[in-house]
């Protein structure tokens, strides 16, 4: 199998389950592709300009218009909910790229550089995983000032150790491997032996992590956006859209109900890709009943 | 036992270190003048240099560092801009109220997810065991402050059946007690109060507890997936035993240490989460301290909160250690 020798495992695995894949399976990863379709093209296809304020248009009920209805200053909900798609998920993507990035850098270096650096990454990765997630990253964006960029830097701030305990957990594992020693034995240099053959097998169980992440982080940032330290008005950051509708929720609840079902179900989505990505990796998972 | 409880506490001194020194990183990245944004919009100049003066901006970063954590550990955690009281003395005001609802969110979050996380280990692969992952699937990733919304508008304003914001009726005088609203009724003898305020904890304390009782479920459910695989199991059925008490006794019994440990840090988590809830149904406590300050841009206020936060769940997965080993035997001898 070409997991065990780490040689481009993309072009031969990776087709090769594609054609595997249950319907279900086809069905959720087209979403996603769809979602993140949305989130780089989102602003194009937008019906309306998401920031055009019409108060005649004020608070209108979801039609065939307005699919989403108007929010409290005549603004399609819909454009608004599409623009928003590429706030909320490319900071959540940022997030999740500079923890994973530093993630396996300070992993890599705690499981196979000296013990004290060891030592020093796992006990900030304790705080840091005892710390709720959501006040650190209050903390800082707050110290950052508020904005959607202060809440990425804040929230890529928090993250990372988790990452780092997740490839040092890897690495170690992947460490001991007989493979490995064979190689050390042949006389690979240790750069190579690294980069070419432990990292790769290690890193190839990190796209589980890094999807089912998506939709914690993204939970998060609608949170800080939610009480005003993330994206600022008139920002249509998804969770700045349900803290906008907020205070109109008697008058037009869909302003609240529909960017918050948009979160959700995103959420959902990366959420059983993640699983789907899980059980294809460890086809053994199937039969302990974990789908 | 006496060994590992004393190590455990002398960790506990360097974690709040880390804390306290996180937290004056957090005071490092302010941009500008932090004297400024400390004294408050309003401040007047000789205020500004007052602030100045205590925050020993002018001195060298060690100074300042020293000095921060010299006043850290006497309990000045600054004065807030908009209570224009010491942080520390309103915080003192507003836990126990956020204790209370994470108190009421827990016990919420055990009497779902334990009953949960077995039915759906025995039923693994049924329908029964799809339906209900897929209901604490979507419990772990709404999103709480929606939720929290939504129900308001649903379960108190359309059908009336719960209160919609606050935490006892308008009128009622509790006695300040302990600062939980629920307690301090209860002591107060009045009973029909007592049930009131508890009406009115319950739809926040559900909400809080949604995207946790997905986590302790899940857990335990693969924890009792691997436990009814394990030959003991298999040889109690053999002898005979009741299905009934062979989940309860044995599997139950062998499963649930991994949940308590999950269930531990949720404290923590919760406490957090509190951030997300307590404005939105109008309580009193850290999570709402915590917003009021975001939005009256009181940022040492906030920064504040995040230190005490700390401490907090420092002190929390202090007890929930010490309680693990207790419970569990095994955990002694490991770590003796």
């Amino acid at each position: 199998m070409s997991l065990i020798t780490g040689k481009s495992f993309i072009s031969n695995t990776f087709y090769k389950k594609v054609k595997w894949l249950s319907f279900y399976e086809k069905f959720i990863f087209a979403a996603i592709i769809v979602i993140l379709l949305t989130a780089i093209f989102g602003g194009r296809l937008a019906p309306y300009d998401p920031y055009y304020v019409n108060l005649e248009d004020s608070l209108l009920p979801p039609s065939s218009k307005h699919w989403f209805g108007t929010d409290v200053n005549g603004r399609d909900l819909f454009s608004r909910v599409l623009v928003g798609a590429s706030s909320s998920l490319l900071s959540t993507l940022a997030v999740i790229a500079f923890a994973a990035i530093v993630g396996t850098i300070l992993g890599t270096g705690a499981a196979l550089g000296p013990r004290w650096l060891d030592e020093i990454i796992m006990r900030i990765s304790d705080v840091a995983f005892a710390f709720p997630a959501l006040i650190l990253s209050l903390g800082f964006a707050a110290a950052l000032g508020p904005s959607l960029s202060s809440a990425v830097i804040a929230l890529a701030l928090t993250w990372w150790p988790g990452y780092a305990r997740l490839v040092r957990t890897y690495v170690i594992e992947i460490k001991y491997r007989e493979y490995v020693d064979a190689a050390r034995m042949l006389g690979v240099s240790r750069n190579r032996l690294i980069f070419r053959h432990i990292l790769p097998n290690a890193l190839i169980n990190l796209y589980v992590q890094i999807t089912i992440d998506v939709s914690a982080v993204l939970l998060v940032i609608s949170g800080l956006s939610f009480i005003g330290i993330g994206a600022q008005a008139p920002s249509a950051e998804w969770g700045a859209l349900v803290a906008d509708g907020r205070n109109y929720i008697l008058a037009g609840s869909w302003t609240v109900v529909i960017p918050g079902a948009v979160i959700c179900i995103t959420a959902v989505l990366f959420n059983l890709a993640g699983d789907a990505l899980r059980v294809i990796n460890d086809p053994t998972l199937l039969r302990k009943g974990e789908k | 036992m006496a060994k590992f409880v004393l190590r455990r506490l002398a960790m506990v001194p360097v974690v709040l270190w880390l804390v306290a020194t996180l937290v004056f990183f957090m005071i490092q990245l302010i941009p500008g003048d932090p004297a400024r944004v400390a004294a408050g919009r309003n401040a007047t100049l000789e205020q500004v240099q007052a602030m100045q003066q205590k925050l020993g901006l002018n001195k060298p970063l060690v100074e300042q560092y020293v000095s921060f954590l010299n006043q850290t550990i006497h309990g000045d955690l600054g004065t807030s801009i908009f209570t224009f009281r010491p942080v520390l003395t309103d915080l003192g005001q507003v836990l126990p109220s956020s204790f209370e609802l994470v108190f009421a969110a827990m016990l919420i979050n055990i009497a779902v997810a334990i009953p949960l996380g077995v039915i759906t280990a025995i039923f693994r692969g049924t329908r029964t065991d799809f339906a209900l992952r897929i209901i604490t699937l979507l419990g772990a990733t709404v999103p709480v402050f929606w939720l929290g919304l939504v129900l308001q508008y649903l379960l108190g304003a359309q059908m009336r059946i719960f209160p919609i914001s606050g935490q006892k009726p308008s009128g009622a005088q509790i006695e300040r007690i302990t600062g939980m609203t629920t307690i301090d009724a209860l002591a107060s003898g009045n009973l029909p109060l007592f049930f009131m305020t508890l009406h009115y904890i319950a739809l926040p304390a559900f909400v809080l507890s949604t995207s946790f009782i997905a986590v302790s479920a899940r857990t335990l459910r693969s924890g009792m997936i691997n436990i009814l695989d394990s030959d003991f199991i298999t040889l109690a059925r053999a002898k005979g035993i009741s299905n009934f008490r062979l989940i309860l006794r044995h599997a139950l019994r062998n499963a649930i240490l991994p949940t308590f440990t999950i269930l531990g840090m949720q404290v923590g988590w919760m406490l957090g989460s509190t951030v997300l809830v307590e404005s939105i149904f109008g309580r009193q406590g850290i999570g709402s301290y915590a917003t009021t300050a975001v939005l009256q841009k009181d940022i040492f206020a906030v920064i504040a909160v995040v230190l005490v936060m700390g401490v907090v769940v420092t002190l929390v997965n202090l007890l929930v250690d010490i309680g693990q080993k207790l419970i569990d035997p095994r955990l002694r001898i490991s770590d003796a």
